[in-house]
C-alpha cells in the first residue's frame, strides 16, 4: 500500500510538510556535534579546578562540593582529570580516522579497477577483518613500540579495510548509473571520473562511516590504556582512569571509574548518533 | 545434492584461506614496521644482546628461509613453544581454548535471544512507542564500551546487590575444580555430578556472561530490525495475512526471510567474540583463550602471538564455513556456484 | 464473543430497507490517511461504493488513485504509519472495521479471498507450495496435514494444474508466472469464500497467458455464485470481465454504474479521458497530461480541476454533489449542475 504511494514520487513531494523535519534533522545532528566540540572546547581551553596529574593528600573523596566527581586512589581529582582526557582520547581517534579514511577511500577507488585485483583485496580484507580487530590492534601497538604515535597508527589500520570495503561497494553502483557513462562517452579520463563524479556522491556515506569509525577507535583506545597500552600512564586517559578504579568497583567507591566511562558511552553516543543521522539522511540502512 | 557440491567446494577452499591465515600470522610477527628485537630486548641492551635475541627469533636468517621453516613445523603441528615457559604452544591453546568457547557460546546464546526479541520488538512496532523504546535501548547498549559494562555490573550485582561472586575466575576460591574432560566446567561438573561446583561455575560465568551477551546483543538487535523491517513490509507478508494467517505465523513467514542476515551476523560475532573476548576474560580472571593471548602479547611471547593469531584465523574460517553452507541449505533460491 | 457485536452492528443499513438482505460489501465514507515524514497523505477520501452477490465489479483508476490502500482497508491491512480515519464496510451487514483484529482475521481467507497481484513476491520463496496451503487451512481450524495436502490437491486441480503433487513439494521460484499466478489463485479459493478481491492479478504476466488467468478467474467466481472486487488500471478487462465499474481519482470515487453506461458514455471527464486513453480503430488516440494532485496539501474542490479542460469556477471551491440517473450510474461533476440548467 505505501509502496504505491512511494512509486509515484509526486505524489508525495510536499515542501510544506517537510520543513519540520527538516528542521529535526538539523537538531539531531547539532546535538551531538555540539557536545563534541563542548568537551573539547573544555579540554583546551577550561579552566580545571585541579591540576589533572597532582596527587592530593585526600584519597578516595567521594564526590562533594570541592571535589564534583571525587578523587581517585592517588587523590587525583577526577573531574579535572576526565576533562583533560577529552584532550587526549578524541584527537587520537580522529587522527587514526582521518589516515584510514584517506588511505582506504584511496585503496577503495583503486580496487574499483575491473580486473582480477580488486576482488582479490577484497578477499584480502575478509580474512583480515574476520580477526578480532581489538586483539589486532593490542598485537601492533605491543610489538611496533608501545607509545601514543602507534597507537594511532593501529587504530588507522584497523579502519582501513571499512572504508575500502564501502568505497568499493558504492562505487560499483554509482559507476554502473548513467551519468557515469556519460562522462565516460563524452571522454572523460579514469581519475577524472572518479574524482569528480564517483568519489562526490558517496561523500555523506563516507562521512557517515567516519564517524561510526571514530566511535569504535574511542572505545578501542579505551580499551588498550585500560590493559595500560600504548598512552603513558602519566598521561590522562579515559581508559586508563577506569583501570584505576577498577579494583574500587568491588569496594564501593564507584565514582573512580564511573565517570570516566560515563564519558565514553556520552562520547560514543554522539558520534554513534551523527553517523545515524547521516546515514538516515543519506538513505541507506546501517550495516555494521 | 547440489547443496553437497557447494558444500564440498566451500570445504576444498579452506585450505586457502588457511594458508592467508598463516601468512598473517607469520607477517605480523616477522615482517612488523617497527623494530620488535628492540621492544623485546627494551631500552639498556647493548648490542650483542640484540644480536642474541635476533638469532634465537631466527630473524637473522633470510624472510623465506624462515617462513618454510615455520612451514614444515605447522606440518608436523608443531607451533612452536612459549619463551617464558616453553609449554608447547600447541597444548597451551588446547588447554585455554575450552573456557573461551564456553563464555562465547553462552554469551553468543544470551546476545541473540535479546538481541533479536529488541530487533523484532522494534520492528513489528516500527514507528511506534515499542520502536523508540527499542531504539533507545540498542543505542545505549551499543555505546557502552563491554569493559566499563563489566565493572558496572560487577560494583551493581557484587558490590550492591550481592547476587553474583567476586570476579576471581571460572570457580569460588574454595572449589574443587572437577576432573577435566571437555575442559567446560559447566560440562565437566556435570558429568562429575557435582551440583555445587556446577551451581558455582554458573554463578561465577552469569556476569561476564550477562556482560558480553549485552554488549554484543545490539548487534545482533540491528541487523534482525534492518532486515526484518522490509520483510515485514513485504508483500509475501501481506498476502499471507490476506490469507487469514495469524500474526504468530505472519511473524514466522517475515523471520524466513529474514534469517539468513541474522544468521550470517552471528557467525560473524562468534569470530569476533573468539578473541573480542579477552579483555572481559582479563576482567574476570577467567583464566581463558583471550586472556592468554593478551598476556602472551604484554611479554611480547613471539610463538604464542603467532599461536593465537592462527586459531583465531582458523576458528573464525570455520565458523564462516559452517556459516556458509547452513545459509545454503537453509534458502532454496541459493546459486550454488 | 463475536456475536454480539455483529448483532450490534447489523439494525443500521444505510439505504436499505429492513426487511431486505444486507448487501454483500457496502463501502461508505471511507478514508484513510498515511502519517508520513513528508506529511498527512490523503489516501483514500471517503469512499463509497457497494458489491452485490453474484456480480464482478471493477475498481479502475491510474496508480496512485488509492484503489490498492481502499482494499487493503477493507481488509485490515493498512499498516502503521497508514490508518483507516473513517467509515464503514460492510460485509454481510457487519462492519469490518469495527471488528477486532482477531475477528477480521478469520474472516480473511475464509469469506474474503485475496489475489495479490505477483505471484513471485506473494508466494512464501523459502517454503514448499504445501507448507503454505497447510498454513492457510491450519489457520481456519482444519489442522490434519493429510487432509491439508488434499484440499491443496483439489484446489490446484480447479485452477487447471495437471500434477499438482509435483508442485506441492516444490517451491515458488520453480514456477512459471502462470502457474505461480494459479497457485496463488487456488489459494484465495482454497476455503470457498464467498467475496473474492482481485489486486490487478495479471500485472507482470505474458499477454497470452493474461487472458487464460482471467478467464480461470470468472470461471471460478460465477461457477460458484461469488462476487469480486477487481482492481485494474486496464479498462479493456473491466469492459470484457465486469459487470459494474467503480472510477477512481485521487482517493475519490468520481464515477460508478454499469459496465455499458461508464464506458460507452462516460460522463466525468477523468473517465471520458481514460475512455479516449485506451486505442480503437476510427478514434484518435488521446493521452491525459499532468499528474495526479499533491496527496499531501489536498486540493479543496474537485482533485481532478488542475487536468480538467472543463474546470470553471466551482471546480475549485467545493468538490460536487453526486448526480445520479435512472440506471444507477452516478458522477460526481460540476459540469452536470451547468447541463441541467441548461436544460
Amino acid at each position: 500500500m505505501t509502496e504505491t504511494l512511494a512509486a509515484d514520487p509526486t505524489t508525495v513531494t510536499a515542501p510544506k510538510g517537510r520543513k519540520p523535519r527538516r528542521g529535526r534533522r538539523r537538531l539531531r545532528l547539532w546535538v551531538p556535534s555540539g557536545i563534541l566540540a563542548g568537551m573539547l572546547a573544555a579540554a583546551y581551553l577550561a579552566p580545571l579546578p585541579y591540576d589533572p596529574a597532582e596527587p592530593l593528600p585526600d584519597t578516595l573523596a567521594a564526590p562533594d562540593g570541592e571535589h564534583w566527581m571525587g578523587t581517585d586512589k592517588f587523590g587525583i581529582d577526577v573531574f579535572s582529570r576526565l576533562v583533560a582526557s577529552a584532550g587526549v582520547d578524541i584527537p587520537l581517534a580522529l587522527a587514526g580516522m582521518l589516515i584510514s579514511l584517506v588511505v582506504g577511500v584511496l585503496l577503495g577507488l583503486a580496487a574499483l579497477h575491473r580486473g582480477p585485483w580488486g576482488e582479490r583485496v577484497v578477499r584480502a580484507l575478509d580474512v583480515f577483518q574476520a580477526f578480532p580487530l581489538l586483539v589486532l590492534a593490542i598485537a601492533l601497538v605491543a610489538l611496533m613500540g608501545n607509545n601514543i604515535e602507534n597507537v594511532v597508527v593501529a587504530i588507522a589500520i584497523i579502519n582501513v579495510p571499512r572504508f575500502v570495503r564501502l568505497v568499493r561497494s558504492e562505487g560499483l553502483t554509482i559507476r554502473e548509473s548513467r551519468y557515469v557513462e556519460a562522462a565516460h562517452a563524452i571522454g572523460a579520463t579514469g581519475p577524472r571520473v572518479m574524482f569528480r563524479h564517483v568519489l562526490p556522491n558517496m561523500t555523506g556515506i563516507i562521512l557517515a562511516q567516519a564517524s561510526l569509525a571514530v566511535a569504535h577507535s574511542i572505545v578501542v583506545i579505551a580499551s588498550l590504556s585500560f590493559l595500560g597500552i600504548g598512552i603513558n600512564a602519566a598521561d590522562a586517559s579515559w581508559g586508563a582512569m577506569i583501570q584505576t578504579g577498577a579494583q574500587n568497583m568491588t569496594t564501593g567507591q564507584w565514582w573512580v571509574s564511573v565517570f570516566p566511562g560515563l564519558a565514553i558511552f556520552l562520547t560514543v553516543l554522539c558520534f554513534n548518533a551523527i553517523s545515524d543521522e547521516l546515514q538516515d539522511s543519506f538513505g541507506r540502512a546501517r550495516q555494521r | 545434492m547440489r547443496v553437497l557440491g557447494y558444500a564440498r567446494r566451500r570445504v576444498l577452499f579452506l585450505p586457502v584461506g588457511l594458508l592467508s591465515v598463516v601468512v598473517l600470522a607469520f607477517l605480523l610477527v616477522n615482517a612488523l614496521p617497527g623494530n620488535p628485537v628492540g621492544v623485546i630486548a627494551g631500552p639498556a641492551a647493548g648490542p650483542e644482546e640484540l644480536a642474541e635475541i635476533e638469532r634465537r627469533l631466527g630473524l637473522d636468517r633470510p624472510l623465506w628461509e624462515r617462513f618454510v621453516d615455520y612451514l614444515g613445523g605447522l606440518v608436523r603441528g608443531d607451533l612452536g613453544s612459549s619463551y617464558y615457559t616453553d609449554r608447547p604452544i600447541l597444548s597451551e591453546i588446547l588447554r585455554f581454548a575450552p573456557a573461551t568457547l564456553e563464555l562465547v557460546i553462552l554469551s553468543l546464546i544470551v546476545a541473540a535471544v535479546l538481541g533479536v526479541g529488541l530487533g523484532t520488538l522494534g520492528a513489528y512496532h516500527k514507528g511506534r512507542l515499542a520502536d523508540r523504546g527499542s531504539r533507545f535501548v540498542v543505542t545505549t547498549f551499543q555505546s557502552i564500551p563491554d569493559f566499563f559494562l563489566a565493572l558496572l555490573l560487577i560494583y551493581l550485582c557484587f558490590y550492591l546487590a550481592g547476587w553474583a561472586p567476586a570476579p576471581v575466575g571460572r570457580l569460588g576460591l574454595m572449589d574443587e575444580p572437577p576432573p577435566a574432560v571437555t575442559g567446560a566446567l559447566l560440562v565437566d561438573s556435570l558429568i562429575a555430578g557435582d551440583m555445587t561446583v556446577f551451581r558455582s561455575a554458573v554463578a561465577h560465568s552469569m556476569l561476564p556472561v550477562l556482560t558480553l551477551g549485552i554488549y554484543y546483543s545490539a548487534y545482533f538487535a540491528r541487523s534482525t530490525y534492518a532486515s526484518l523491517v522490509p520483510a515485514l513490509e513485504s508483500k509475501q507478508v501481506e498476502f499471507a495475512r490476506a490469507c487469514g494467517l495469524p500474526e504468530r505465523t505472519v511473524l514466522a513467514y517475515a523471520f524466513r526471510q529474514a534469517r539468513t542476515p541474522i544468521l550470517t551476523y552471528g557467525g560473524i560475532l562468534l569470530a569476533a567474540l573468539l578473541g573480542g573476548a579477552a579483555i572481559i576474560e582479563t576482567i574476570f580472571s577467567w583464566g581463558g583463550f583471550g586472556e592468554w593471548a593478551i598476556d602472551s602479547i604484554l611479554q611480547l611471547d613471539m610463538p604464542a602471538v603467532q599461536g593465537f593469531i592462527l586459531a583465531a584465523g582458523l576458528g573464525t574460517l570455520l565458523a564462516f564455513t559452517a556459516l556458509d553452507i547452513l545459509v545454503a541449505v537453509l534458502d532454496p533460491r541459493v546459486r550454488y556456484d | 464473543m463475536s456475536a454480539p457485536r455483529q448483532a450490534l452492528s447489523r439494525p443500521t443499513n444505510t439505504g436499505q430497507g429492513a426487511d431486505r438482505e444486507p448487501r454483500l460489501l457496502e463501502v461508505s465514507g471511507l478514508t484513510t490517511r498515511f502519517d508520513t515524514p513528508d506529511g498527512l497523505v490523503h489516501a483514500v477520501n471517503g469512499v463509497d461504493f457497494h458489491v452485490d452477490r453474484a456480480e464482478i465489479v471493477g475498481v479502475v483508476g491510474e496508480s496512485g488513485c488509492g484503489k490498492s490502500v481502499t482494499i487493503r482497508s477493507i481488509l485490515g491491512l493498512v499498516r502503521p504509519p497508514g490508518r483507516v480515519v473513517e467509515g464503514t464496510a460492510r460485509f454481510n451487514g457487519v462492519d469490518l472495521l469495527g471488528l477486532r483484529a482477531a475477528e477480521l482475521r478469520r474472516l480473511r481467507g475464509a469469506e474474503i479471498g485475496f489475489i495479490a497481484q505477483n505471484p513471485f513476491s506473494a508466494l512464501n520463496p523459502v517454503m514448499r507450495i504445501h507448507r503454505q496451503f497447510a498454513n492457510i487451512l491450519a489457520a481456519h481450524g482444519i489442522r490434519s496435514d493429510a487432509i491439508a495436502r488434499d484440499r491443496a490437491r483439489d484446489a490446484l486441480a480447479d485452477v487447471g494444474i495437471a500434477g499438482p503433487d509435483r508442485v506441492l513439494d516444490g517451491y515458488a521460484h520453480q514456477l512459471s508466472g502462470g502457474m505461480a499466478q494459479r497457485v496463488v489463485i487456488a489459494m484465495a479459493m482454497l476455503l470457498n469464500p464467498a467475496f473474492v478481491i482481485a489486486d490487478e492479478p495479471t500485472t507482470g504476466l505474458d499477454l497470452t497467458v493474461q487472458r487464460q488467468i482471467l478467464d480461470l478467474i470468472r470461471g471460478l467466481v460465477q461457477q460458484h455464485g461469488r462476487s469480486m472486487l477487481l482492481v485494474t488500471h486496464d479498462l479493456g478487462v473491466v469492459a470484457q470481465y465486469c459487470d459494474r465499474v467503480v472510477v477512481m481519482y485521487a482517493g475519490k470515487v468520481i464515477e460508478h454504474g454499469s459496465v455499458r453506461d461508464v464506458l460507452t458514455s462516460p460522463q466525468h471527464p477523468y473517465t471520458q479521458a481514460l475512455v479516449r486513453a485506451v486505442p480503437r480503430p476510427g478514434h484518435p488516440l488521446v493521452h491525459l497530461t499532468g499528474r495526479l494532485p499533491d496527496l499531501v496539501d489536498y486540493p479543496a474542490g474537485c482533485p481532478f480541476q488542475a487536468r480538467c479542460p472543463h474546470a470553471f469556477e466551482p471546480c475549485g471551491q467545493v468538490f460536487p454533489e453526486p448526480t445520479t440517473s435512472a440506471s444507477g450510474r452516478t458522477y460526481w461533476c460540476h459540469l452536470s449542475q451547468e447541463r441541467e440548467a441548461a436544460r
